[in-house]
């Protein structure tokens, strides 16, 4: 009876105590790891190729430090994370930030720019304008990773390379006429199809935030669906109902009676690495050509926000070290290697004097200053993603689609845009 | 007597706390959550009665278009994959328990095997087979003359669903297999050696010792299958991200955008309270009619 009681209390004792350690981390006290420095804790979203570059940073950092220790943890859901257990410093994209903002989760960190040493005029126009809601800056601006065009050097000439929409259709009625499987590029059903949209409506001059709300409503929008609509059904450029990251996918693949080949592909920086593997010295690599009325293309920028809840000194004075560390032009360089294309303009600089070296980012260099963003409203996101999910697909799939048909789906869209952004 | 209660709430303790913890705690706090207006990032912005359960009944409201459109998908991937999954599972147990005893063994492993092997890589799998260009599937269909040119079977309706089922049932179809091994091993042989003697054949077996022999283990495999397809999250996640236009989006993919892309906690925790009553009534439905039918045979038995 007695050792049933003892056993029956440990575990319950064990349970409660196994809770207890369940608490949040990051968050307002300074914490001292087993080494003694002060712990920064940092979370980010890199769990792809990129990863190895930030952890080759964080640990350079943390390497040349005595007093503090930057703990880096890279996690798929990492706002998820940040929500559910906080961290003290953290990577957002502009997607994201401005609802952070609003919601009070990073602070303004204006004033942390002059501890760094840092001014905002060091960073791409554009990318600070992402980064700051209602004239106060949130957060540093690390890189804009834009559309990007791969090609196949073996299919596609220098003089081939396309720069505008007649040079996509010339250069597929050439492939189409060597063989039949390929085609000049793939246009996704889904994965970046966001970027695909964005990307034109940007070209096309379209102004989606309006009070506080994407208006989705509007006619040259509907233009930019129905030119992706044609481009796979009138023009023929792309094969139809194709998948998940299939501009990528069908780029990396060879073509054969019942395999799809494209010459060039529309795609994120993120697949340069195994675009590199798969073509090697034959991988091109180029802007997007202009499909609209201007060569705009559109992008997403990371940024290194704090946590509202940073207020411990020590703690803040670890973040500005880190700060100098990363913005220091040769330490920031190891985040080109990713194929990420930095916006700290003395950065910048040396991609430019070494562009054999990053050479997606020496393409890229240019082009960001001129990259459109994702509208700055509330819920930005969710707002976006409803035109994504219920109205892309349709574009890739649905010959018979119409002007109409689309109108009546963005005014849908709007109505739930005004409902998430919280004006209705 | 009071020893023994004494000792009978030690051994209760551990159970009891779990409960609270981890099952009624969080039921609690999930009720209250979903009467107020709540989110992960502002926090909770004060009680709003069952403002969050009208906007979900308000036609036009972006919360009540998600609900409902996730309990349609969820229910078309219910009533297809619930009958397959009790189905195929108690043939796949009537192969394997008619085998000789020295292979009886591996073939249970092999069908159970695919159980064990984790969401992300049957869904990986399952990518690659049913890739629209070039995919395994494709190849072979095209090779043997059965199709003239490639499906798109994650673009396009209703095979989006043909994969999604498939890939469930090879997935979980062990699980309940071996649940229905367990239920014909406990029935007693004897009976079907009265049956043999009657000169009745396998469908007489079938009908008079086999589905009332495991009718307690069928309606409990009934009902967890009904629940876990409930539950789907993780395949259509994953091999289809709830597309094409939304249409494999389960309800549960539905309540995590909304909790968290959509940034609200209190709209989500009012759709999984309703979710959970949903599921409920499917429960004591499938109970109900189990019980109607034990008792219209014991009538006409009688």
């Amino acid at each position: 009876m007695k050792w049933n009681r003892i056993a029956a209390v440990t575990l319950s004792a064990a349970m409660v105590v196994g809770l207890a350690a369940c608490g949040s981390s990051g968050g307002d006290s300074g914490s001292e790891g087993g080494s003694g420095k002060i712990q920064i804790s940092f979370l980010n979203g890199f769990t792809g190729g990129d990863g190895d570059f930030m952890k080759k940073i964080t640990d350079g950092f943390n390497s040349s430090q005595d007093k503090y220790e930057i703990v880096e943890s890279q996690e798929k859901d990492h706002l998820t994370q940040f929500k559910a257990n906080g961290a003290d410093l953290l990577i957002m994209g502009d997607t994201d930030l401005y609802t952070y903002a609003m919601d009070g989760m990073i602070q303004d960190v204006t004033d942390i720019y002059e501890k760094a040493g840092l001014s905002t005029d060091d960073f791409v126009e554009t990318a600070m304008e992402v980064a700051t809601v209602d004239g106060a800056v949130y957060g540093f601006p690390l890189d804009i990773h834009p559309l990007t065009m791969f090609y196949n050097k073996e299919l596609v000439s220098d003089e081939e390379v396309p720069k505008t929409y007649e040079d996509l259709v010339n250069l597929n009625a050439k492939l189409q006429a060597q063989d039949p499987s390929l085609y000049v590029m793939t246009v996704p059903g889904s994965g970046i199809s966001e970027q695909y949209w964005m990307a034109l409506a940007a070209q096309y001059g379209v102004e989606l935030e309006e009070d506080g709300y994407c208006n989705f409503a509007q006619d040259k929008l509907a233009d930019v669906f129905m030119k992706w609509h044609d481009m796979v059904f009138v023009d023929h450029l792309s094969p139809a109902n194709m998948g998940l990251d299939s501009e990528f996918t069908s780029f990396a693949k060879t073509a054969d009676d019942i395999t799809t080949q494209a010459a060039v592909s529309l795609t994120g920086v993120w697949f340069y690495s195994t675009a590199k593997e798969v073509y090697g010295d034959n991988l091109g690599i180029a802007p997007i050509p202009a499909i609209g009325d201007s060569s705009a293309t559109y992008g997403q920028s990371h940024n290194f926000v704090i946590s509202s809840e940073v207020t411990d000194e020590e703690k803040m004075d670890g973040i500005v070290e880190f700060l100098k560390y990363v913005y220091t032009p040769e330490n920031l360089l190891n985040w080109a290697d990713s194929g990420q294309t930095p916006v700290y303009k003395p950065t910048m600089d040396l991609i430019r004097e070494n562009p054999e070296q990053y050479p997606v980012p020496a393409v890229n260099v240019d082009t960001v200053s001129d990259c459109a963003f994702s509208p700055q409203v509330y819920n930005g996101i969710a707002q976006t993603n409803y035109v994504t999910e219920n109205i892309w697909g349709k574009v890739t799939t649905e010959e018979n689609l119409t002007h109409e048909d689309l109108m009546g789906l963005l005014e849908q869209a709007t109505d739930n845009a005004k409902q998430l952004a919280g004006v209705q | 007597m009071k020893k023994k209660r004494k000792t009978a709430g030690v051994f209760f303790a551990p159970f009891a706390l779990c409960f609270v913890l981890f099952w009624l705690v969080p039921f609690v706090y999930g009720c209250y959550l979903s009467v107020c207006n709540m989110s992960l990032t502002r926090g909770n912005q004060g009680f709003i009665g069952l403002g969050n359960y009208i906007q979900i009944f308000t036609a036009g409201s972006v919360y009540s278009e998600a609900f409902f459109r996730g309990l349609k998908n969820i229910l078309i991937f219910v009533v297809t994959s619930v009958p397959l999954l009790v189905i195929i599972a108690l043939v796949l147990a009537l192969i394997v328990e008619s085998l000789p005893e020295k292979v009886k063994g591996i073939y249970r492993t092999i069908y159970f095997m695919s159980y064990a092997v984790s969401v992300t890589a049957v869904s990986a799998v399952f990518l690659w087979l049913f890739n629209g260009n070039g995919g395994y599937i494709n190849n072979v269909l095209l090779s043997a003359g059965l199709i003239n040119e490639p499906v798109s079977w994650l673009e396009a309706q209703p095979f989006a669903w043909i994969v999604l089922v498939v890939a469930t049932v090879w997935w979980t179809v062990g699980y309940n297999m071996m649940l229905f091994i367990n239920a014909l091993n406990s029935i007693d042989s004897a009976l079907f050696e009265a049956v043999a003697v009657d000169g009745g054949g396998f469908f007489s077996r079938l009908r008079y010792i086999i589905l009332p022999g495991i009718r307690n283990v069928m309606a409990y495999v009934i009902l967890m299958t009904i629940i876990a397809s409930f539950n789907m999250y993780g395949q259509a996640t994953l091999i289809t991200r709830g597309g094409p236009l939304n249409s494999t989006k389960s309800l549960i993919m539905e309540i995590n955008d909304v909790i968290f892309t959509n940034n609200n906690l209190g709209e989500g925790s009012a759709m999984a309270i309703i979710m959970g009553i949903v599921v409920m009534l499917f429960a004591m439905c499938q109970n109900w009619l189990s019980k109607e039918k034990k008792e219209i045979k014991e009538v006409s038995g009688s």
